[in-house]
């Protein structure tokens, strides 16, 4: 029951086969076993979102999904999230405004927003702060943030 | 903003965007050592017990436990007590545990999930102690002691004629006691006098990087990866507590994950130490957040004011009796008393002041510092009942502030120092941008509006010391040395355009150091609201000597004197030609050279000084908000809220800004929902699913802040900031649920529950 299992993970475009325990959870295979540690975990209950992730396009938080259960489907992390080094408009969005102050929530919060933006290129602020909600950051207050959700979105981030 | 021009009007990127914003920066959390361990920790179930006997040797021979720590071992310790001022927090429980969450034993092991197998293994036999869990049941007489003996250390130092002691009854960690005038003799002569009770409620910090920390030792070095956010007072800790020489002890500091207060002075470190000595090998202790939430709070307490006031609307006299929760341990509680004693007269103008303040010990988490340091819980008494007191005199609360606040200049209380903003001046602001003066009378109906405003108000602290180093290499870059830690504040950014400004470089050419005590220049902390004041001011004359060698170099080079050279983006000026220094050095030192500018400052103890030294800086903190109060339902929804602050002189305005909207979110929180629990002996909701924090959708529907800048002593006229925002918020809110339906609140949060009791009961 607790054999391990081979799977596979496209990670920021990159194909990793892997033999994993059921048990391992994708924010510590991500962290520990490819050392991608822009994927935080804050409360490890998927309540904070700190170590939020893409999953097929879609926020995911990495704490609570167990590494087989994205077998075969595509994962983004922060560290994907810039091409070839080029800053995504998100990004520049969060550099610009001053949205993050400590930056543990910011690398799972980014991805929150770019999940957004594809699904919702002109977000009202109704909508903004409902997708944000999935994201805690004790720093800022969120208004920097939430300007910088609009900023990206002018520029057609999605 | 007055005297010259700031020169940092541009906005800049944060020099920690770019690794922030891409996933690339490192946080304690993040690091691994080579055959580290990793540790977790037993905490007691009980709330006070008597620990009869541990039996570890079960988890010591799980296969993959390298070490399993106990009172035991840390009663062997030279001394194995910590805490601010007053000692009496063990490294691990010794005979006793004191509140649930107590740490009674720990393990270090290959992976968490053995370490915590091994947890399960240990067995503990409690004898059980009653337990005192609120101030009044601590208070009472013949109440269960926390502790038997006196604990080390010494009370808080403070100035002549001001009183501070250590534990001076039973079940009281510390008590502070200020007097200016004859309070009894100005309150009898008073046309007035209200006394009125308020209660504070206890939150966490929930900064979401955990504690977390990786220690290494061997004979010759204690070594320490932390998240603690005061390496130099870790570094003392430590070396006090293992009984080494300071210089053997050496603390690495990278970026803090937020921390609110909560990651400074010495906690569970000592600990993770402890473990890596008896295991022989590098150790992680990562605690959850749930931990997190059983480490440490900011103080519940009851305040209880008597103001008088004449029929004129003058106030006279304050006289305060303040109890702060300090829950099991001192940790800062003995040092937050003093300050929450002294700032609950408010920003006001008394005849006579006399205020009791004191930490009383409770089986409960402990409570230390948290942003705001006393001053939450003083302003949200204070400026409730300068509202009260406004209203039931019939005089417009605006008024009756106006007619009592300090002006610039005018001393806090007599010898120290001037109130250094105009607060009236943010007051305006914060009226105007409400509305107050034009708004619509309250129209009956089951929702209700309402406006209120607050004026708090904190000293930056006194005893401030820092050092700082400024190197320059021929290129014309430097890089900073100063142990003020980034945890999110954005000093990496202020702290370099203080030396790029200095040094006539742009800030791109400027990089702050990597913290480590071994090479970096102390400071006492990241605290205070302090960094870019107090070590900015050791940053800006240690650039400014840099540039003094600099152009010493240039100038005997030149063969002119200094004061015909200026240095410009690394070219030297004289006159009308430049001069480019890379070649000059070059040809002079061959390649290795670099100039190293060395600064400091340090504020003498001043004994005239009623906290024993003249507060650097004052940081007041304008709060307005218009609430809707649904009478059938009880639930406030803040309509607009508007927080002023003042930064002396900005320098990153929009990191300011990101601290005062942060801080005041925070205040916002704890105002509404956010509490940490008890139900009885056992905490209520410590865990991240049940403790509910400020999310994007709880924002205000209006939520504006402004920055004033009135000038202050640090470089370029700066001041502290970070804490502003917290002070006045769950005033300005009780004072709007007032107006609005005419009850007032005393206990916060303001839950739905107590607004509508209060409202019922008016009926």
């Amino acid at each position: 029951m607790s054999q391990p299992i081979d799977i596979t993970l496209t990670v920021n475009g990159r194909t990793h086969r892997l033999n994993v325990p059921p048990r391992r959870i994708l924010a510590d295979l991500l962290r520990d076993e490819l050392q991608l540690t822009g994927c935080k975990i804050g409360c490890d209950q998927a309540v904070c979102g700190a170590c939020t992730v893409l999953v097929d396009g879609m926020p995911a938080t990495a704490c609570t999904t167990f590494a087989f259960e994205v077998d075969g489907r595509p994962i983004t992390t922060i560290e994907g999230v810039a091409a070839g080094g080029v800053l995504d408009p998100v990004q520049r969005a969060f550099l610009a405004h001053g949205a993050f102050q400590c930056g543990f929530c910011t690398p799972g919060m980014i991805l929150s927003v770019k999940a957004l933006l594809a699904r919702h290129p002109d977000p009202d602020e109704p909508l903004i702060r409902q997708w944000l909600n999935a994201n805690m950051c004790r720093c800022t207050g969120y208004q920097m943030i939430i300007e910088a959700v609009r900023t990206a979105a002018k520029a057609g981030a999605s | 903003m007055e005297g010259s021009p700031s020169p940092f009007r541009t906005p800049v990127i944060p020099l920690d965007g770019p690794d922030k914003v891409t996933g690339a920066a490192r946080y304690t959390f993040d690091l691994s050592l080579p055959g580290m361990l990793h540790a977790k920790v037993l905490r007691s179930p009980h709330p006070h017990a008597r620990i009869s006997s541990i039996d570890a040797r079960p988890a010591e021979s799980l296969v993959g436990v390298a070490a399993v720590v106990t009172g035991a071992d840390a009663v062997r310790l030279p001394d194995p007590y910590y805490g601010v001022a007053i000692r009496d927090q063990p490294v691990i429980a010794i005979d006793k545990v004191r509140y649930v969450g107590d740490m009674v034993a720990a393990v270090a092991a290959i992976d968490e999930e053995t370490a915590y197998r091994a947890l399960n293994l240990i067995e503990v036999q409690y004898e059980p102690l009653p337990a005192v869990m609120t101030v009044e049941e601590a208070l009472a007489e013949g109440a269960p002691l926390l502790f038997e003996a006196p604990a080390g250390g010494a009370a808080v130092p403070v100035g002549d004629g001001v009183t501070s002691l250590k534990e001076p009854r039973p079940n009281v960690l510390s008590e502070f006691g200020y007097r200016n005038g004859d309070v009894e003799a100005v309150l009898a002569g008073s046309d007035h006098v209200f006394e009125d009770r308020f209660t504070f409620s206890r939150i966490n910090h929930f900064h979401l990087e955990p504690y977390v920390n990786v220690a290494r030792a061997s004979r010759e070095q204690i070594e320490l990866w932390s998240c603690n956010q005061d390496p130099f007072v870790l570094r003392n800790d430590l070396a006090r507590i293992f009984g080494r020489p300071a210089n053997i002890v050496r603390i690495h500091a990278s970026y803090v994950g937020g921390g609110f207060g909560s990651k400074s002075f010495c906690k569970m470190e000592p600990l993770v130490v402890l473990l890596a000595v008896k295991a022989g090998r590098p150790v992680r202790l990562c605690l959850s957040l749930d931990e997190g939430l059983l480490t440490l709070t900011k103080h519940a307490g009851v305040l209880v004011l008597n103001t008088g006031v004449m029929a004129d609307g003058r106030l006279t006299a304050r006289q305060s009796e303040i109890q702060l929760d300090a829950g099991a341990y001192s940790d800062a509680s003995a040092m937050t008393v003093v300050k929450a004693g002294y700032r609950i007269t408010g920003p006001y103008r008394w005849m006579a002041v006399a205020t009791c303040a004191y930490a009383v010990r409770t089986n409960s988490v402990p409570a230390g510092s948290f942003r705001g340091f006393g001053g939450t819980q003083a302003s949200f008494a204070s400026e409730s009942q300068i509202d009260m007191i406004a209203r039931r005199l019939g005089i417009d609360p605006y008024e009756f502030r106006r007619k009592n606040l300090l002006s610039v200049g005018e001393p806090f209380q007599p010898g120290d120092s001037g109130i250094d903003s105009d607060l009236l001046a943010g007051l305006d602001t914060v009226v105007d941008r409400l509305g107050y003066r034009r708004r619509a009378p309250s129209v009956a109906g089951t929702k209700r509006r309402g406006m209120g405003f607050a004026i708090g108000i904190k000293d930056g602290g006194g005893t401030n010391y820092a050092q700082a180093l400024v190197k320059v290499l021929p290129s014309g870059r430097a890089i900073v040395n100063a142990a003020t830690v980034e945890i999110g504040q954005g000093a990496t950014t202020a702290l370099c355009r203080i030396a790029a400004e200095t040094l006539g470089l742009p800030l791109d050419r400027v990089r702050y150091g990597a913290i480590d005590t071994d090479h970096t220049p102390l400071n006492n902390g990241t605290h205070v609201s302090c960094a870019t004041t107090v070590t900015g001011l050791a940053i800006e004359r240690a650039a400014a000597d840099a540039l003094r060698q600099i152009l010493e170099f240039a100038a005997d080079r030149l063969g002119c004197s200094t004061g015909d050279l200026t240095l410009d983006h690394w070219t030297v000026r004289q006159g009308n030609y430049v001069h480019s220094l890379k070649p000059m050095i070059d040809d002079y030192f061959g390649a290795g050279y670099e100039f190293i500018g060395r600064g400091g400052t340090g504020f003498a103890y001043d004994p005239a000084a009623p906290l024993g030294a003249r507060n650097l800086f004052w940081i007041p903190s304008w709060v307005g908000a218009e609430v809707e109060v649904d009478c059938e339902t009880g639930r406030v929804v803040v309509k607009h809220l508007v927080v002023g602050a003042d930064s002396g002189t900005s320098v990153n305005a929009q990191a300011c800004r990101g601290q005062v909207e942060g801080a005041a979110l925070q205040a916002f929180g704890q105002s509404l929902f956010e509490e940490l629990r008890y139900h009885g002996t056992e905490p209520l909701n410590a865990t991240p699913l049940a403790y509910r924090v400020p999310l994007a959708s709880d924002l205000p529907e209006r939520y504006e802040s402004f920055v004033v800048e009135h000038g202050g002593p640090g470089p370029f006229g700066a001041k502290g900031i970070g804490e502003s925002g917290m002070l006045g918020v769950a005033a300005a809110i009780a004072n709007a649920i007032e107006d609005a339906v005419g009850v007032r609140l005393r206990q916060i949060p303001f839950t739905p529950e107590r607004v509508l009791t209060a409202i019922e009961g008016a009926r």
